[in-house]
């Protein structure tokens, strides 16, 4: 592998964390929409969301990002192939951290709820001094494994036309002859991808930890 | 944008064998994925420490890498090792092997998670070690990791469609062909996304009834 | 590299709100004319039309011929590259302005798409392994498996020769020829059935390991540009085959045919009625 190669693939490299650390931090808002929306008492609004989560959940990614690609410009909305990926990859890690938080907020420990009852504390005070920082606390885990998930996943968004890691690979294995060599130069990027995002996982768990509640 | 019935039905055969072929995969590969990530979950806790070492290596190569570079590596890669293995063998392999790393991580959570308690009164009362693991450890571990277990087979399941790039003839590969061919690109791409989400919501409360019919063996 | 990305999503976004305004304001060739970009799509896994060569820069005669087709209309070429099968969808969805490829003329996609003036020969032929003495002539295939890539006319053209032979082909389809140039070194499958450029190029960077197996076995067809035949798309596909006719014209097309195929074709200015 000459360095100009190499450096291509670093290059795709980028593009895959740029696009993928996107999408989780977009994934994470519209995650925290829809499982406020699932968490409500309201039916209006407790439906779609389940809705939302089981047809993210459902349907392959591969055919989210082509629905996404071919059929929105149907209505108007002619999304450039970044921009797909990037809603794609979000719809669906959304779905996913709904699910997560919404398994954070409901193992919140009901006897502190009741004893914040008690001293008097407000729903937006008991939100904000204690299920949030707890459920926060209790999905960072399922958050970093959730910003794995999406660093693999963003393998695929080359079928909206996005020039990523897997796809510079697949291109230069087939005109250099050698799928061997740039497939796992590229498993290996991955990987150490992957690592330091678990690391840096590790030391906000850690961080989080001190002042630990439940 | 139109949508045309005619072209789904006119396709039915081509469909359901590529139908089949995805459902055959999946089960394949979720039951060996499942018994090999015991196997390595197993050797992992009881085998030799370089046995140990290796295999966590490859658990975490396995599971820090995408499916679809690793179904690349075996499949155009394997060649030039002198593994030339066909789409759907390939395809299988592939997919188990990565099934299993997840599931040995399952399984070992899973093993971590049974009481300490359960397993020293079982040494009290003279449990020899088989009878143990037999008895005490496999039935508590399968109920605490049935839900995961549940989890992961669904992501096989979607997993599968990433193996239409490798030409396995599988669902996606085979209703995206017949939308090429037909100019059917809408209705191809709405009847995947249904047949999915269907396989998806189906898995996932057999999943959920499975567990209640065994939640009496719930002892942890 | 990462800054580009930035910008362009959020050029993205924009464009995203303004498209459908734009839409209703002019035609096509007024918008590439203002954007002064011409977006095409295109498979780069289509040697020697489409590819990424050893350098893992995008070339091939596509990359040429619309080079010239931009200075003629006076724009700058943005290509979006999909895999094939995905390419005439995104099309029709309304992603870039039109299609390189190139695809095969065929009757059945002049009934839906609109096609510009031929560029190269695309009649198909079997691409076999140099060592395999087995398929010396097209008929040989009978029996054995065949690959071309998925929504491709050359996998259609390979499905009905097959038809006619004795004994049944299996047909593999591939997401790209690149895959089934692959399994055919690897020994998974006995030959290739793609048009003569792209296997004559593909033998020729490898003469050790493929050779093209002669006469050809499909119909005689050509490769063409490919528009959709929407009414706002049509002032710009008029210029582009204007653009194309000026290039053969001045011998700029014979160039580039040589240098990339090795042969000159004489292609119509206009693609003549196809026989399938």
């Amino acid at each position: 592998m000459t360095p100009r190669l190499f450096e291509l693939m670093l290059k795709a490299a980028g593009t895959t964390v740029v696009i993928s650390v996107a999408s989780i931090g977009i994934g994470l808002l519209i995650g925290i929409l829809v499982c406020a929306a699932r968490l409500s008492p309201r039916p209006w609004l407790r439906w779609p969301a389940g809705l939302f989560v089981s047809f993210f959940r459902g349907v392959p990614l591969l055919v989210q990002l082509l629905l996404i690609y071919n059929l929105l410009p149907a209505i108007g909305l002619t999304v450039p192939s970044v921009v797909a990926a990037l809603i794609g990859l979000s719809l669906c890690t959304a779905a996913y951290q709904a699910e997560n938080l919404r398994g954070g907020f409901t193992s919140v420990p009901r006897g502190l709820l009741e004893a914040a009852d008690m001293v008097g504390l407000s729903p937006w005070q008991q939100f904000r001094r204690i299920r949030a920082p707890i459920a926060l606390r209790l999905t960072v885990p399922a958050l970093v494994n959730e910003a794995i998930l999406i660093l693999k996943a963003s393998s695929l968004i080359s079928v909206v036309g996005v020039i990523e890691l897997t796809r510079t690979a697949q291109n230069l294995a087939a005109s250099t002859y050698e799928p061997l060599l740039f497939y796992a130069v590229a498993g290996g990027l991955y990987l150490a991808i992957n690592w330091l995002v678990a690391a840096g996982g590790s030391l906000a768990e850690r961080a989080l930890r001190r002042g630990r509640l439940a | 944008m139109s949508f045309d019935v005619s072209v789904i039905l006119g396709a039915l055969p081509a469909i359901l064998s590529g139908l089949q072929i995805t459902l055959g995969i999946w089960l394949a590969s979720t039951a060996m994925g499942a018994v090999l990530g015991f196997v390595v979950a197993a050797l992992r806790h009881f085998g030799p420490q370089p046995l140990a070492l290796a295999l966590r290596l490859a658990v975490e190569v396995l599971r820090g890498t995408p499916f679809l570079v690793q179904i690349f590596l075996l499949y155009f890669g394997g060649p030039f090792i002198g593994l030339s293995l066909d789409p759907v063998p390939a395809g299988l392999l592939g997919l188990s092997l990565y099934a299993a790393a997840y599931f040995s991580e399952i399984v070992r959570a899973g093993f971590a998670a049974v009481p300490r308690g359960h397993v020293e009164a079982a040494q009290c009362v003279g449990l020899s070690q088989a009878q143990i693991v037999r008895r005490i450890l496999v039935p508590e571990m399968t109920m605490l990791v049935l839900p995961q277990a549940v989890n992961m087979a669904v992501i096989l399941l979607k997993e599968t469609a990433v193996l239409s790039i490798i030409a396995v003839p599988e669902a996606t590969a085979t209703i995206s062909a017949i939308g090429s061919q037909q100019y059917a690109f809408v209705e191809a791409l709405f009847l995947l996304a249904v047949i999915y989400w269907g396989l998806v919501e189906a898995c996932g409360r057999a999943g959920q009834a499975l567990e209640c019919r065994l939640s009496k063996f719930r002892f942890a | 590299m990462n800054k580009r990305l930035f910008v362009q999503i959020t050029l993205g976004l924009g464009l995203m709100m303004t498209t459908p305004m734009m839409a209703q304001a002019q035609d096509a060739l007024a918008r590439v004319k203002a954007a002064g970009v011409l977006k095409v799509g295109t498979e780069t896994a289509f040697a020697p039309f489409d590819f990424i060569d050893a350098a893992g820069d995008h070339a091939g005669f596509n990359v040429d011929a619309f080079a010239e087709v931009g200075k003629e209309l006076g724009v700058t070429i943005k290509w979006v590259e999909l895999p094939w099968d995905g390419v005439l969808p995104a099309l029709e969805a309304g992603q870039f302005n039109m299609v390189a490829g190139p695809a095969t003329i065929t009757k059945a996609r002049l009934e839906r798409y609109r096609f510009l003036s031929p560029v190269a020969e695309a009649t198909v032929a079997i691409l076999r392994r140099a060592k395999d003495d087995a398929i010396k002539k097209p008929e040989d295939i009978a029996g054995k498996t065949v690959g071309a890539g998925k929504a491709t006319a050359q996998l259609a053209q390979l499905k009905t020769f097959a038809a006619t032979l004795p004994r049944p082909v299996e047909a593999r389809e591939y997401p790209a020829f690149n895959e089934a140039y692959a399994d055919l070194a690897a020994g998974r499958i006995a030959a290739v059935a793609n048009s003569l450029p792209n296997i004559a190029f593909v033998a020729s960077k490898q003469p050790g390991t493929f050779a093209v197996v002669l006469p050809p076995f499909g119909q005689k067809s050509y490769f063409g540009y490919i528009g959709t035949k929407k009414p706002d798309d049509q002032p710009l596909l008029d210029a582009v085959q204007a653009a194309l006719v000026k290039i053969k014209a001045d011998g700029r097309m014979k160039k580039m045919q040589e240098k990339w195929f090795g042969t000159a074709f004489d292609t119509p200015d206009v693609a003549p009625e196809p026989s399938f």
